[in-house]
């Protein structure tokens, strides 16, 4: 430790002629022209709005700072604050433990059609906007919907008893629906690249697939999977389709009531303040993830 | 579990649309050192993985104990495989390494521990339980791989080349440390290489292959001293070939003679020449190179590049004989096999 202080200090010797700070920023001009184009955008398009908008969500009306914002979005949309949460969990929680399936059988499986055909099935709803599975699901999973019909038809169901599914159930099967794909693409691309013969050592000294699968194939690609997940969770937070479609009344989800907010009453203030918390969720999860991939450097 | 005896009998392996194993047939003694020797590229990993199971027969039967596994899944056939890149678990410590295959069978976490322990001891790896297998040595690692095969006790040891990643030196302890172990626990070991010095050093037998076959099975003294063809000859080390002269003390009917380069000497005019019954040519002396103890030289006998020994160093260009000692010779027939090897 000792020895490489002193060696950068060796390299790096305190500036002998004045104005070598200024030859050093000619020095890095092209850089920067490099970099400029890249900066502006992300400063102009994303930066500025996003700090206008966390911004207004502490102005009052008389321009002044204030926490009414946030007390009434906690007010009036607690509800729908604590509904967006729990669903987004129960939707992360399906879409793991699919994708986790799917990649599964994809790495593990040995049926030599059954893998091809899944392999070139999954990834389809990664092509379909949510929009689409919106109304979809909206008509699969009605009252008088297809699901429902299907069930009556097989006999599993008495259609007089058959209840929609276009509350939570409706927006979680939807979501993990959507995103299933994509975690599965992440989740088996990085179950691909393991190295196939810590599997086969395992398999060898009496691991079953099952075990393998999560003993010694997940673990390996745990980072990859939370990379997903909360990548998922960013785009699930910010759908506003799916509710919009699916669920009529309340609860619903955050995105649902700041549209309904802004449409109905231009009131942007409360919005941004919902917006707020969407921003700390994501946050949250992106904290948690850092601090597990820097933990896992600490201690490889 | 006790050790076990392994037979083949007439195994095929299609990899895609190459027959990668033609009809292998072979009987492993319980409690042997086997090696399968041959060049790259002949099947030797793929004989290993069918055994372990990881390459479905085209045709034939595997047997251990006189009970068919060819059916069996990777994980009910109790054999354990060291492969040749080690294959540790990255997200296991050493000792998690070495109890996850207990873990596996259902054993107490104490007896685990004590089972760990005494493999690590065993391995001269005392201590590194808690370390991560990331952060071992080459040499290190290859033995936690070994510890980690052994610790289930297994009936049949499958090794991948085990030592080709390492450098001479430790290879050449660890060759003495996996044959002492391997006497010791006295299991059924079958060892890949392509190195004919390891295989000769180790092996009870070895089984030489080449393009999906066996060519020979024999003891490590026949195999170098009487290999079945002049292929085999060539792949264990006989670098010269000759067609066979009137007057050369080679055996009835051969046309080809062969002989290692450390058996044969060269002389010049100013040496002194052997007297014993032997192979000579006379012939230039076309290169010269230092060999560690001695000179390897090079020489052109009417147009044929051999190459020999000399104690001390000739310079090229100069006139020299080429002699090899009538027993060191090796005798083969029009079709390449052997009529007569070394005698000692
Ligand atoms: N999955 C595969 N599909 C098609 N051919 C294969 C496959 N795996 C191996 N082969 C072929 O099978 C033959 C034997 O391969 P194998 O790995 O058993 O050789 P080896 O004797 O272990 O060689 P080396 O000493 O280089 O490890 C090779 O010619 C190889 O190209
Ligand atoms: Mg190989």
């Amino acid at each position: 430790m000792t020895a490489t202080t002193s060696a950068d200090a060796r390299q790096t010797p305190p500036d002998p002629v004045p104005g070598s700070a200024s030859r050093r920023l000619s020095g890095m001009l092209p850089g920067l022209l490099l970099v400029a184009p890249a900066l502006t955008a992300i400063g102009l398009l994303y930066a500025a709005p996003l700090v206008r908008s966390l911004v207004t969500a502490f102005v009052g009306a008389d321009g002044t700072f204030t926490f009414a914002n946030l007390e009434k979005a906690l007010e009036f949309y607690g509800a729908d604050i604590l509904f967006s949460i729990l669903v987004t969990l129960a939707s992360l929680a399906l879409i793991a433990a699919t994708s986790i399936a799917i990649a599964g059988y994809l790495t593990l499986g040995q049926s030599r059609w059954a893998v091809p055909l899944l392999r070139w099935m999954y990834r389809w709803p990664l092509f379909i906007p949510f929009i689409v599975a919106g109304q979809t699901a909206r008509s699969f999973l009605a009252r008088n919907g297809m699901l429902n019909t299907l069930l009556a038809d097989a006999g599993v169901l008495d259609a007089a008893a058959a209840q929609s599914l276009l509350d939570w159930r409706g927006l979680v099967l939807t979501f993990a629906w959507k995103q299933v794909p994509f975690v599965t693409l992440l989740l088996a691309g990085a179950m691909a690249s393991l190295d196939r013969s810590t599997i086969e050592a395992a398999r060898n000294l009496g691991a079953s697939r099952l075990r393998c699968l999560f003993e010694i194939v997940l673990p390996q690609v745990r980072p990859q999977l939370f990379v997903a997940l909360v990548l998922s969770l960013v785009t699930l937070l910010s759908v506003l389709s799916v509710p919009v479609m699916l669920i009529s009344g309340n609860p619903t989800m955050m995105t649902a009531m700041m549209a309904h907010r802004v449409t109905y009453y231009g009131d942007y203030a409360v919005a941004n303040a919902l917006g707020l918390f969407s921003y700390l969720l994501t946050a949250a999860a992106a904290w948690a993830y850092l601090r597990m991939s820097l933990k896992e450097k600490a201690n490889p | 579990m006790g050790t076990e005896a392994l037979s083949l009998e007439g195994v095929s392996i299609r990899l895609g649309k190459t027959l990668v194993l033609d009809r292998i047939s072979l009987e492993v003694p319980a409690g042997s050192f086997t090696c399968l020797l041959g060049p790259s590229g002949c099947g030797k990993t793929t004989l290993l993985r069918s055994i372990a199971g990881f390459a479905p027969l085209a045709a034939g039967d595997i047997k251990v104990g006189g009970n068919s596994i060819a059916t069996l899944a990777p994980e009910a056939r109790q054999t354990a495989m060291v492969f040749q890149s080690y294959a540790l678990w990255p997200h296991m410590s050493v000792a998690g390494n070495l109890t996850y295959p207990l873990k596996l069978r259902g054993l107490p976490k104490a007896e685990r521990e004590k089972r760990a322990n005494a493999i690590l001891s065993l391995l001269g790896l005392e201590g590194y339980g808690p370390r991560a297998v990331t952060s071992l040595s080459g040499g290190q690692r290859q033995r936690v791989a070994l510890g980690r095969a052994l610790i289930i006790d297994p009936p049949l040891l499958l090794l991948d080349e085990p030592l080709s990643n390492l450098d001479a030196s430790i290879r050449r302890s660890l060759r003495g440390e996996l044959r002492r172990l391997q006497q010791k626990v006295g299991i059924t070991t079958i060892m890949v290489t392509h190195d004919q010095d390891e295989a000769l050093a180790m092996a009870d037998r070895i089984v030489l292959m080449r393009d999906g076959q066996i060519v020979q099975v024999a003891g490590p003294e026949d195999l170098y001293s009487a290999p079945a063809d002049l292929g085999a000859a060539q792949f264990l080390g006989v670098d010269n070939v000759l067609a066979v002269a009137p007057d050369d003390p080679a055996a009835q009917g051969a046309t080809l003679v062969g002989f290692r380069t450390e058996d044969a000497r060269v002389f010049t005019d100013d040496m002194e020449h052997p007297d014993a019954p032997a192979l000579a040519r006379k012939g230039k002396v076309t290169t010269c190179a230092y060999a560690g103890g001695g000179y390897q030289v090079g020489i052109d006998v009417a147009g044929e590049s051999l190459s020999a020994c000399s104690a001390r160093p000739v310079s090229p260009g100069d006139d020299a004989l080429l002699s090899v000692p009538a027993s060191m010779l090796m005798s083969f027939d029009a079709n390449t096999r052997l009529l007569q090897g070394i005698r000692h």
